[in-house]
């Protein structure tokens, strides 16, 4: 057991990742902005496209990265235990999660341009596809980050691989966060 | 890798200059691109746009006809010089790999960055080199053909900067090529790149080869990229512990 030397708290992961995340959030809000503007100017185009979306599709995809979060989590926490146990099994759920979310996206997208509908329609769905698609390769991205975790937790507790995961985690987690914000924004508002 | 190995830089005084000349030349080639892509030549903000009509973009290329020429002339300078600052970053990186092959696939990213970047340049001049002999429409293609170099490159350009991210991951703790958080910065850098790959599917709007998010974020990136990696070869050159 490892906990007793941990008692005290710290930032999980290394500072890099943290300034990462944050860069990363500075794009996404120049996305989030874009979105917001075109909502402002385009009102009536912005929510009869809105309304043509399949909430179905967004809110399983959602359902599936929290889950995917949530499994990311017990893996990080069960390596930090350090008793023994195989936590690969969190890392591969993850891993599902992720793909099934990519699986979705296709088909989702597709079922779009089958419907004429595409990146040149208007405003909408070029912010729409083009967003998605930014995030779908985060969540490729992630997938393989999640793979490195994978092999990473049979590895022999050290606090440089503890970080090395929260790190990877951490990662998945902006992931999760940055869909919930997409969702959010054009899904629901 | 031996304590040898790694202790020659502090020793080897053509080695740290080198370093440092390629850190500086990278110094040089954002200075030669503000004259002559951004001051003279019209690319950062570009005067061209996506959507313009070919008649439009012959106008345009009329209006600044000279100030496009010698802005080329500049921008060739400061294109060529991304071999020496690539070269460099390869080189620092061989200096931490027992057998060579990050530091390789950084020189293959390299040249190939150096080509492309080049032919933006020469895109450029074709452009305004004989402008009211080409049909107007080739004026666009060479306007397109600029900007598609420099932008639908993502995984050339953001490719280079994963290369020179992955070794630093991949090395013992304290015997990385550059410090861990350059590794990060490359990163973020490859994600600003990223938008650049959509330049295909528009003509007009932040997505377009004019617009905010697929050229001036890339652009931008990839110049501050350049003098932050520059400022790094230099620090490390002149860092006696190195």
């Amino acid at each position: 057991m490892r906990e007793k030397s941990q008692t005290q708290s710290r930032i999980p992961g290394e500072p890099g990742i943290w300034a990462f995340v944050t860069g990363d959030l500075l794009v996404f809000s120049l996305f989030f902005i874009l979105i917001a503007i075109g909502n402002q100017e385009q009102g009536g185009v912005f929510s009869s496209a809105r309304s043509t979306l399949d909430l179905r599709f967004g809110l399983a995809n959602t359902l599936l990265l929290l889950t995917g979060s949530f499994f990311v989590a017990i893996g990080v926490e069960r390596f930090r235990l350090d008793d023994g146990r195989d936590n690969r099994i969190w890392f591969r759920l993850a891993i599902l999660s992720g793909v099934i979310f990519l699986i979705n996206k296709v088909f989702e997208w597709n079922a779009k341009v089958s419907d004429g509908l595409t990146p040149m329609t208007n405003d909408f769905f070029m912010y729409y596809f083009v967003f998605t698609a930014i995030h779908a390769i985060h969540v490729f991205v992630g997938v393989v980050i999640l793979s490195f975790l994978h092999k990473k937790s049979q590895a022999p507790f050290t606090p440089e691989t503890q970080r090395g995961l929260e790190s990877g985690a951490i990662f998945w987690h902006l992931v999760d966060l940055l869909w919930i914000m997409l969702f959010a924004l054009f899904y629901l508002v | 890798m031996s304590e040898t190995t790694s202790n020659i830089l502090a020793q080897d005084s053509l080695s740290r200059k080198s370093l440092a000349f390629c850190g500086y030349t990278g110094y040089a080639a954002i200075i030669l691109f503000i004259i002559g892509g951004v001051w003279l030549g019209g690319m950062l903000p570009p005067i061209p746009n996506a959507n313009d009509a070919p008649a439009e973009l012959v106008a345009k290329v009329n209006d600044n006809l000279l100030n496009f020429r010698i802005g080329s002339i500049f921008m060739i300078a400061s294109f060529a010089l991304f071999g020496t600052f690539g070269a460099g970053m390869a080189a620092q990186t061989r200096r931490f790999e027992t057998s060579p092959v990050f530091s390789y696939t950084q020189l293959v990213f390299a040249a190939a960055g150096t080509t492309i970047a080049l032919l933006v340049a020469f895109a450029w001049s074709l452009m305004v080199f004989r402008p009211d002999t080409y049909e107007p429409s080739i004026l666009l293609m060479w306007a397109d053909f600029a900007y598609f170099l420099a932008l639908f490159s993502v995984p050339l350009f953001g490719g280079w900067c994963v290369l020179i991210a992955l070794p630093i991951f991949f090395s013992e703790p304290g015997r990385e090529p550059f410090p861990r958080w350059v590794a990060y910065v490359n990163l973020w850098a490859a994600l600003l790149f990223a938008p650049g790959q959509m330049v295909i599917f528009f003509k007009d709007g932040p997505f377009s080869w004019h617009g905010i998010v697929a050229m001036y974020l890339p652009f931008i990136a990839f110049f501050v990229w350049i003098a932050i990696m520059s400022w790094v070869m230099i620090k490390i050159a002149h860092d006696e512990n190195s």
